[in-house]
């Protein structure tokens, strides 16, 4: 149920759960999604539910004392033991699970962690720094920690962008309108096209990567880097777009980045909150590019080993974080004026590397990752029982999503939907992507089988 | 309410064809959808509309259908769709041996049952009920289909060697015939059950026809598969792509391809009109040597061995037909490997071993040969070599060669 393009999410969850909610009158709101998140959360991994509590409830306590501290000396300095402590016990419990995870295997993971984590320390840290408007109560602080919409993959919103505390919310048929658009934008994203573009990654994979031909081997490339963008940028729109229909804010987690014009660029356009959480807590606050070249090298080198850990364990994220850090080092100290002057290069810097920084992402055996960029780069005669026409057939079998693909990459054409949302042809539109991608997760879900045809 | 209409316009569509499909959902599952497993806990009625289109069943045949047998509640009809689901654990040898011609032609609500219901290959589903049989046993025997052109058809337009070798490999066809007394390896379904022996290369396995006369194996060269085609599954579209014998062999397999609709899915190219044709219409158009088929893992949760195997013996008979001189080779089905045996109620070994029981009861040792190239790509516990592949069913592409080695090995010379 905790998968929004799930029929259980769609057809049983959500609705009841918007129905009750504009039922309950506005001041108890806030209480109903609360109730509503962890209801939602039980069903998706039950036996953690008494963790995202006590994780809850603990941080609500930490803040209350941080924001307690007077604004004195000694104030400040209680401040600052209290704000450790707080940090101490959410980057202890990350990593606590991350290292069960490493050893265990991910299925020990509760679910989200990495995401409400993140809120809790962005809020302790807010805090902290004193940007709370007001005196943050238990109430706004449970529902931003939990609220379902965010709770299982993010967006990592900030507690002031989710506009809580401040005057009341506002709610309208016309948010929900828009809400349920972005959502069904993000449904056909992620079902009709990266769930698709799956079926080609797993295909490599089944014939071994030792015998892909080159060209394959980057239609897969290519494939994967589309696949990874539509599966987490449709998983973005539908979380924002359900925000939007229970009256939070729309945060935006993707802006296009495949049309960046260098890898730093299309970093700041690529899972923004995820970034933005580094650069605020992480970056900055290390001295960020202020203190020399020297100094901007480490900050960026921690920035870019923290970002390869958070997405997971094993070496090849460590290795995948190392080459963007190498990558934007190389931008800020060479490649960067010459982008500036002719963005085009810049443009194809960014086509032919983020793909290859994906495989690194993707394959996580250093083995099988070597024999991959192998075949990509293949200097020394490699590969064995090739077939050099496979790639006409898999361009044969998915030319149609690639091509969707790459035309639902464009920022002008999302924009063009946006700017005509409510034009009778885009109503229907959105109604018949919405039905297909309904059609296709039926046919998945009821034939279990959809994926095993021999 | 018209300014509601204003605000929110998607969300009325939604909600208005939402409930109208829910409608449909809800009249159909008295009619066209009853035997769909359904339960309103599990999932909304409307999933049944797009699991009927999914099934080639269009909803406005509801319309049609209403007043039709909604007497009968659908509730009771679990049981028996339960009943015929997938078959697990494997009959004896006897009656894997048995499974012979049975003739279940026009037995009503049986061979409905038994032909009708392919739910992965994604037909029709046909009932076990009077009013939908007919439907079901559509188009499983092949009607005569008018071919004509003769090019050599290929799947992906592959440009195969003619037949001209093919004379070449029938040499000899006359002479031959060892005899060699040998009863031991006569009978039907002994074979398919030793995981491993001890054929490796040059080793003959001698087999005994009916009439006495008996083949062995015999290592072959390429050129043997000159003038072969392959009928097959995935597995067999993989041999095509990394086997390295395309050039010389047509190849009629297809992602998914059953021993149901073998005949009638549209597998080859014909190359002179362009048009997409069926295994049975190349076989008609060109004459081959050798027939190799491997079908049968997509079925494995479709009906009973019984009744797969009815379906078999159409289509080797039929093929038999058509090509009264090729050595046809029934191939076992390729095992999958010990996780996924251990994980899967339908695509095991178990299961997998069973129809080879009875695919191998089908070799005569005259014109028909059982081989199972598991002998050569299965680990000591007889499951696919979990090193061969990464999805536990299909080898890896440089494995194949392993399968092509191995069929190199066990040729027959007549």
């Amino acid at each position: 149920m905790v998968i929004f393009s799930g029929l259980e999410f769609i057809f049983r969850f959500f609705p009841a759960f918007l129905a009750v909610y504009y039922i309950t009158p506005k001041k108890y709101r806030e209480w109903a999604l609360l109730l509503g998140s962890f209801i939602f959360y039980a069903v998706g991994e039950l036996y953690y539910v008494p963790l995202l509590f006590v994780a809850v409830w603990l941080n609500y306590f930490f803040a209350k004392k941080i924001y307690s501290c007077k604004d004195t000396r000694r104030g400040r300095k209680c401040r600052k033991d209290r704000v450790i402590a707080a940090l101490v016990m959410d980057i202890g419990l990350l990593a606590a699970f991350k290292l069960l995870g490493a050893f265990l295997g991910s299925a020990v993971l509760p679910l989200g962690l990495s995401f409400f984590l993140f809120k809790m320390i962005s809020f302790q840290i807010d805090v902290y720094r004193g940007e709370m408007v007001q005196k943050p109560g238990f109430r706004q602080t449970a529902v931003y920690f939990v609220m379902f919409p965010q709770l299982v993959s993010g967006p990592i919103m900030r507690f002031h962008e989710g506009g809580f505390g401040e005057e009341e919310r506002e709610y309208s048929w016309e948010k929900v309108e828009e809400g349920l658009q972005y959502f069904i934008a993000g449904l056909g994203t992620k079902v009709l096209l990266a769930d698709r573009l799956a079926i080609l990654w797993k295909d490599i994979h089944m014939i071994g990567y030792e015998s892909i031909s080159t060209p394959l081997a980057w239609l897969g490339a290519a494939g994967y880097s589309m696949e990874l963008y539509f599966d987490f940028w449709g998983y973005s729109l539908m979380a924002s777009g359900l925000c939007l229909m229970l009256g939070y804010p729309f945060i935006e987690n993707f802006r296009h980045p495949y049309a960046s014009k260098s890898i730093s660029e299309f970093w700041r356009r690529w899972h923004i909150t995820l970034g933005s959480f580094f650069r605020d807590y992480v970056y900055i606050p290390l001295g960020g590019s202020r203190e020399g070249m020297g100094v901007t090298m480490r900050n960026l080198l921690a920035v870019w080993l923290l970002t390869g850990l958070w997405h997971g364990g094993s070496l090849n994220f460590i290795l995948w974080g190392l080459v963007l850090f190498a990558l934007i080092a190389i931008e800020r100290l060479a490649l960067g004026k010459l982008f500036g002057k002719f963005p085009l290069i810049g443009r194809f810097f960014v086509l032919a590397m983020i793909p290859v920084t994906w495989v690194i992402f993707a394959v996580t055996d250093l083995r099988e990752l070597g024999i991959y960029l192998e075949r990509m780069f293949p200097f020394n005669e490699g590969g064995i029982a090739v077939n050099p026409r496979d790639f006409i057939k898999y361009l044969g079998m998915y030319w149609y999503y690639l091509l969707a693909g790459v035309v639902w990459c464009v920022p002008a054409v999302s924009g063009f939907f946006k700017k005509h949302r409510r034009h009778p042809a885009v109503v229907l539109l959105s109604a018949a992507i919405f039905w297909l991608s309904v059609y296709c997760v039926v046919s998945m879900e009821n034939n279990p089988f959809a994926y095993l045809k021999f | 309410m018209k300014e509601f209409i204003k605000k929110c316009p998607v969300l009325l569509v939604l909600a208005a064809s939402g409930l109208l499909f829910s409608l449909i959902g809800i009249v159909g599952r008295f009619s066209i959808y009853r035997e769909y497993e359904f339960h309103v806990t599990e999932r909304p009625y409307l999933t049944l509309m797009m699991e009927g289109i999914s099934k080639g069943t269009m909803p406005w045949e509801a319309a049609e259908a209403i007043g039709m047998g909604a007497d009968e509640f659908p509730g009771g009809l679990f049981y028996e769709w339960g009943n015929r689901g997938q078959m697990i654990g494997m009959p004896s040898e006897g009656e894997a041996a048995e499974a012979l011609p049975q003739g279940g032609e026009g037995e009503g609500s049986v061979s409905a049952l038994e032909n009708g219901e392919i739910d992965l290959g994604g037909q029709g589903a046909a009932g076990d009920f009077a009013e939908t049989a007919n439907e079901g046993v559509e188009g499983k025997t092949g009607e005569a289909v008018k071919g004509g052109a003769e090019g050599n058809p290929v799947e992906a337009g592959e440009e195969a060697a003619a037949g001209d070798l093919a004379a070449a490999a029938k040499e000899g066809a006359a002479g031959n015939p060892v005899e060699e007394g040998e009863e031991s390896a006569a009978g039907n379904s002994v074979e398919a059950g030793e995981p491993k022996d001890s054929n490796g290369q040059g080793t003959t396995e001698t087999k005994t026809a009916e009439d006495g006369r008996t083949y062995s194996f015999q290592a072959v060269t390429e050129d043997y598969f000159n003038d072969a085609a392959f009928i097959g599954d995935s597995r067999t579209v993989g041999l095509f792509e990394y086997g390295g014998i395309e050039e010389r062999a047509d190849f009629y397999a297809k992602i998914s391809l059953t021993i149901y609709d073998v005949f009638t899915t549209p597998v080859a190219k014909d190359e002179e009109t362009g048009k997409k044709i069926t295994v049975e219409e190349a076989l008609m158009q060109k004459s081959y040597g050798k027939i190799y088929l491997m079908l049968g893992i997509n079925e494995l949760g479709t009906g009973t061995t019984d009744t797969f195997m009815e379906e078999y013996e159409k289509v080797v008979a039929r093929i038999r037909e058509l090509q009264p001189d090729a050595i046809i080779y029934v191939q076992g089905i390729m095992k999958v490997t010990g996780a996924k045996d251990a994980e899967d109620e339908i695509f095991n070994n178990t299961n997998i071993e069973d129809k080879n029981r009875a695919i191998a009861g089908l070799a005569d040792n005259r014109d028909i040969f059982y081989i199972d190239v598991n002998e050569v790509v299965c680990d000591a516990e007889g499951s696919l070599n979990a090193e061969y592949t990464v999805d536990e069913v299909h080898l890896k592409a440089k494995y194949y060669e392993i399968w092509k080695q191995f069929l190199l090995e066990h040729g027959i010379v007549k």
